[in-house]
């Protein structure tokens, strides 16, 4: 995102635009309607109360317009994300409902308080008693001047008629000059044809002596006017007499009454003027006060919308990483400085987030190390779910069980149940720490495998299960094969040792014949025994070879395992004076799954042997008892113990350090015991002798 | 019947009474306003305040597809007032900003009467193809609905088909 982008969306953000742009649309307009208005001729004041007028609309429809966006956007924006559930839109439309409700009502009351005051104002500027001024100042100007119009017309009256009296110029000019001295006119004229032929004036009223005549028109016929002149009130009167001329009276006000009614007719006007304009004042001032009392709600509202935002981002952007967490996404700080508590609870939270990032990276790691080993280790190990009924395996597993969709994703067990029926069920009826062999199938290949299977999590709650799977085939095949060399040589050394002496025995019933010796009968009858007694060990040998290798199948049952080891215990009653065989039955009654002959075999072979090792007057203790879910048999003897060497070469085949018998007596006791799915050892006792233990899974009833 | 009842009505109702005298390439407007003015305006005339009439006259070639197109727009301003001292209402009336006319008047009734009839106005008319109308109104002082929404005291506007010139 390039950086234009970021303050458009930034000043986009902050509204600046908006009101920059509302700003410069008012400046223009009223410039624009004051250009318009100006080249339309209009009077200056006019101009002014347009341009107010117009200004104060103008800002008023705008406001109102701002207001009335911010409010909708805001209240749209609210449902909308109310509507799909967005983290803290009902705070926000309370907070915003809050402000609106403190912002509005306020500036209502305010609006209508405001105009009522400025609207009683306004109805006192024309209060009756202003009026009245109004109107008397307009009526004393007048009344002054009809004053003085009735004065002139009144003595140019009595002027006339006294001129009509006389006959003669010369006595009209007289007593026209007298009468002028005598009334106290300021001007006296007599116009004969439409021209001044005498006029008289007070030297005192200067401006009365450049006072234009009147027009003829006027004076056909009587009349009074008023006229401004030089600064004054010029009032004349004039009145036509039978012969056709005209007297005229003339009057000056004085020139400070004049200014004072000047102003007193000034100011009516002015007053009448305000009067017509009345509306316009108070649509202005309505205007003024709407346009205030909008501005105030659109400040208190936008603050209210910038605080609500400045003081909820932080709680917001809190509660939006809580329940990003919760939705399983990873944990992450919340990048908005505060300084208050707010800010304290932010900075907890981030510490909070550190630390349990740092633990989930721990985690993750040792994840990554365990699958690495699980990748790397040639031993098949499958994870179960804690029901057991979804699987996951590592690559050698699932190359083992020829599945290689269980490495990615989780599998049901069902999956395997057609092609592994036995190993799906030793893994859903196995208990924690079962081990067990078994032969798999997966390509139509035998395969031995061994299996152990462990329960995650503590006892009382199980949270999964581990499957290890070892094939042992190679394995297997190796020691076979191994054994099989092993076999082969102790059988050739077994037959080496018998043929030596026969074939000693034959060279000497040779030599003896050849020398026809007498002792030849004696030779031959030494001879034959000796080779048939060597004839029958190796007969022997064969036949414990023939044993161990037509080994048959396990036929277990229920046996009560403490009773059968008595039985067994008791054949060696007697059987070499002053070895006793003792036996302590630990089992409790209860029975094991076992197949009975072949595990009296194990039984007899190694009481055999404690019994053949003992001293005189020894013992011989056989004993039974359950250790968890294990039962254990133990026959401790007083022998001279154990060779010292490597005790598992005792349990291999055709061994024996006796000097005599087949050696197959141990080997037999571990197969048997290892197809019982146990185990046998071979260690010294604690003071002497020897101590064979045997475990088998006890599956007890 | 009653079209020309109406008609008559219409007539007799009418606030302001236009004639035009055309002439090539000029238009004599003569106006007339016929009905009383109002109140506020004759006491406010009366009292000393200066008060005017203005007289908008707009010239519209009608069209007959699209709106019609305003050629010209015009204003005739007369005003008057009345000196306190003297008694004398001076006038003055003014097209487009140029005085027209002034005089005097020495009654309330010379002067409205003066006003009400303003001296004729020539205004410029362009070469036509098409119908050209005239709309005049007198407009006499502005009101205030609801305290704040403007409207202004005035007659109708009068439409009247320009003639041809003779």
């Amino acid at each position: 995102m390039s950086d234009w982008r970021r303050r458009w969306q930034r000043y986009r953000r902050q509204n600046r635009v908006l009101v920059g742009l509302y700003l410069g649309l008012l400046v223009l307009t009223g410039a624009g309607f004051a250009l318009f208005s100006r080249l339309s001729g209009l009077p200056s004041e006019d101009l002014t109360n347009r341009l107010l007028l117009f200004l104060l609309w103008w800002f008023d429809l705008t406001l109102i317009a701002v207001v009335l966006f911010i409010i909708l956007r805001n209240l749209l924006r609210l449902a909308m994300e109310r509507r799909y559930g967005i983290l803290g839109a009902r705070f926000r439309t309370k907070l915003l409902l809050s402000y609106l409700a403190l912002s509005l009502a306020p500036t209502v009351v305010l609006f209508v308080l405001g105009v009522s005051l400025l609207s009683r104002a306004a109805a006192s500027w024309f209060a009756a008693p202003v009026e009245g001024m109004a109107s008397a100042s307009v009526q004393l100007a007048e009344g002054v001047r009809r004053e003085a119009e009735a004065r002139t017309s009144r003595a140019a009256e009595v002027i006339a008629r006294r001129l009509s009296e006389l006959d003669g110029d010369a006595a009209r000019l007289a007593e026209l000059e007298r009468l002028h001295g005598l009334l106290g006119n300021h001007l006296t004229t007599l116009y004969r044809g439409g021209v001044p032929v005498v006029e008289l004036v007070d030297p005192r009223q200067r401006p009365l002596v450049r006072v234009p005549p009147l027009e003829g028109a006027a004076l056909r016929s009587s009349g009074v006017r008023g006229e401004r002149h030089a600064g004054t009130l010029v009032v004349r009167g004039w009145q036509v007499l039978n012969d056709g001329s005209v007297v005229l009276v003339g009057e000056a006000l004085p020139p400070s009454l004049v200014k004072a009614q000047a102003r007193l007719a000034a100011a009516g006007a002015a007053y009448e003027r305000l009067k017509l304009d009345r509306p316009t004042i108070t649509a202005t001032t309505v205007l003024g006060f709407g346009g205030l009392a909008l501005l105030v709600a659109f400040a208190a509202m936008w603050l209210g919308l910038y605080f609500s935002r400045r003081f909820t981002a932080p709680l917001l952007a809190l509660a939006a990483a809580a329940r990003r967490v919760a939705e399983g996404e990873s944990l992450e700080e919340v990048p908005l400085p505060a300084e208050d508590e707010v800010g304290l609870l932010v900075s907890s939270f981030n510490a909070m987030a550190r630390r349990l990032q740092a633990r989930e990276d721990e985690l993750q790691a040792a994840v990554r190390r365990l699958r690495t080993v699980l990748n790397a280790i040639r031993t098949g190990v499958l994870t179960l779910d804690s029901g057991r009924q979804t699987v996951l395996a590592n690559p050698a597993a699932a190359a083992l069980l020829g599945t290689p969709e269980l490495v990615d994703t989780p599998q049901l067990l069902d999956v395997l149940a057609g092609s592994f029926p036995r190993l799906v069920e030793s893994i859903r009826s196995a208990t924690s720490g079962f081990r067990g062999s078994l032969t798999l199938y997966p390509t139509g290949v035998a395969r031995q495998v061994e299996i152990a299977v462990v329960a995650l999590g503590t006892e009382g709650q199980v949270e999964g299960w581990v499957v290890a799977l070892e094939d042992l085939t190679q394995l297997l095949r190796a020691q076979r094969q191994a054994a099989w060399s092993e076999v082969a040589r102790r059988i050739a050394h077994q037959i080496k040792n018998p043929l030596t002496p026969i074939r000693l025995a034959a060279e000497r019933i040779a030599r003896q014949s050849e020398r026809r010796s007498p002792e030849l009968p004696v030779v031959v009858e030494q001879g034959c025994a000796a080779i048939v007694e060597h004839v029958q060990a190796m007969q022997e040998m064969v036949d414990a070879f023939a044993r161990y290798a037509k080994f048959p199948p396990l036929t277990r049952r229920p046996v009560q395992i403490g009773e059968m080891v008595q039985h067994v215990v008791a054949l060696y009653e007697g059987v070499r004076p002053g070895v006793q065989v003792q036996c302590s039955d630990g089992s409790g009654g209860r029975e094991v799954l076992i197949d009975p002959e072949q595990f009296r075999q194990v039984l007899t072979n190694l009481i055999d042997n404690a019994v053949e090792a003992s001293p005189p007057q020894a013992t011989v203790a056989v004993g039974v008892q359950w250790e968890g879910d294990e039962v254990v048999f133990t026959v401790t003897d007083e022998g001279t113990g154990l060779p010292g060497e490597d005790t598992e070469v005792l349990f291999q085949p055709f061994y024996s350090t006796k000097g005599r018998g087949s050696g197959v007596g141990l080997a037999l006791v571990q197969r048997i015991v290892t197809d019982h799915g146990g185990t046998v050892r071979l260690e010294n006792g604690p003071r002497r002798g020897v101590v064979a233990t045997v475990r088998i899974a006890g599956e007890q009833r | 019947m009653v079209l020309a009842a109406l008609l008559v009505a219409a007539a007799t109702l009418a606030d302001l009474e236009v004639a035009l005298q055309p002439a090539p390439g000029r238009l004599t407007v003569q106006m007339a306003v016929g009905s009383k003015l109002p109140d506020d305006w004759t006491q406010g005339l009366s009292a000393g305040a200066p008060v005017s009439i203005t007289y908008r006259l707009r010239l519209y070639r009608n069209r007959r597809w699209l709106w019609d197109l305003r050629l010209a727009s015009h204003e005739l301003v007369v005003k008057a007032q009345r000196d306190p001292l003297t008694g004398v209402f001076s006038l003055v009336s003014e097209l487009d900003g140029e005085i027209l006319a002034s005089g005097q008047a020495d009654t309330l009734d010379e002067a409205i009467f003066w006003v009400t009839h303003p001296p004729s106005a020539e205004l410029a008319l362009p070469l036509r193809h098409e119908p050209l109308w005239l709309f005049v109104r007198a407009e006499f002082l502005t009101r205030y609905k609801l305290l704040v929404i403007p409207s202004t005291v005035g007659t109708d506007w009068v439409q009247k088909a320009v003639p041809e010139s003779p």
